[in-house]
């Protein structure tokens, strides 16, 4: 375990979170899209985060390192709630009952998760700045 | 009667063995370390070097890999340089022994 694997933890955690942040940035942008290629309302994306060993080589290193792990996305999965239904029978994707179909996404709940995201970004970054401050005080004792 | 053995002095070893040399060359030597710790440094700045070039032409994909490839050759640097004063206080500190 050296001095840089605290580094790629945070780092790896960084990456996952900016992948959430895309997400999140998808939905909101598809909040009113009734149609995709596949056919359909949009259907709101979220992500699958799964702890990872740092690498193998580091797995190697000592035994310690199983406990050490980092964090990516392995998949990124749609929600199975069904599509929102609005009345709007004026609107030209109305069935004919008059309801459109629309994505299954609250644009209140992409906020929260949005600031949640940012929050935990924010986190790592000062994981590190704290790393980072700890090894040039180590550093400092030489002088 | 059981007689005491004679002091005998084959476990002092002459001062210039033939062995002494094989086992030098297996130990690595300070400037072996130091020499590949500069090696080590400089892979980090070149890596550093390289992820500073791909943000500036567009290449880079996430920011934080470039700060933190920065960082690292920062704090690498940052640890040679206090290596080297510390071998240059005892090269000093040698040079101004009274004889």
């Amino acid at each position: 375990m050296d001095i840089f694997s605290s580094f790629r933890v945070s780092a790896s955690a960084l990456k996952a979170q900016t992948i959430r942040l895309n997400t999140i940035s998808s939905n909101l942008a598809n909040v009113d899209t009734t149609h995709t290629p596949e056919g359909g309302p949009y259907k709101k994306k979220s992500v699958y985060f799964q702890s990872k060993p740092l690498s193998f080589k580091d797995e190697l290193d000592s035994n310690l390192q199983g406990s050490v792990q980092g964090v990516e996305v392995t998949k990124i999965l749609e929600d199975k709630s069904p599509p929102r239904k609005v009345y709007d029978p004026s609107s030209p994707d109305a069935d004919k009952d008059g309801y459109v179909a629309m994505p299954n996404i609250s644009a209140l709940k992409e906020m929260v998760d949005m600031m949640s995201a940012t929050r935990s970004y924010e986190a790592n970054v000062t994981a590190i700045q704290s790393e980072k401050r700890m090894v040039l005080k180590a550093i400092d004792l030489g002088s | 009667m059981t007689t005491i053995p004679g002091i005998t002095n084959q476990s002092i070893l002459p001062l210039s063995s033939s062995d002494s040399s094989d086992v030098s060359k297996a130990e690595k030597s300070f400037a072996d370390y130091l020499s590949s710790t500069l090696d080590q440094v400089e892979n980090t700045q070149k890596s550093s070097d390289t992820a500073v070039e791909k943000l500036s032409t567009g290449q880079a994909k996430n920011m934080h890999e470039v700060m933190l490839a920065v960082s690292e050759a920062d704090i690498s640097v940052r640890m040679l340089v206090q290596v080297r004063n510390k071998a240059l206080d005892a090269y000093d500190k040698i040079m101004q022994m009274q004889i």
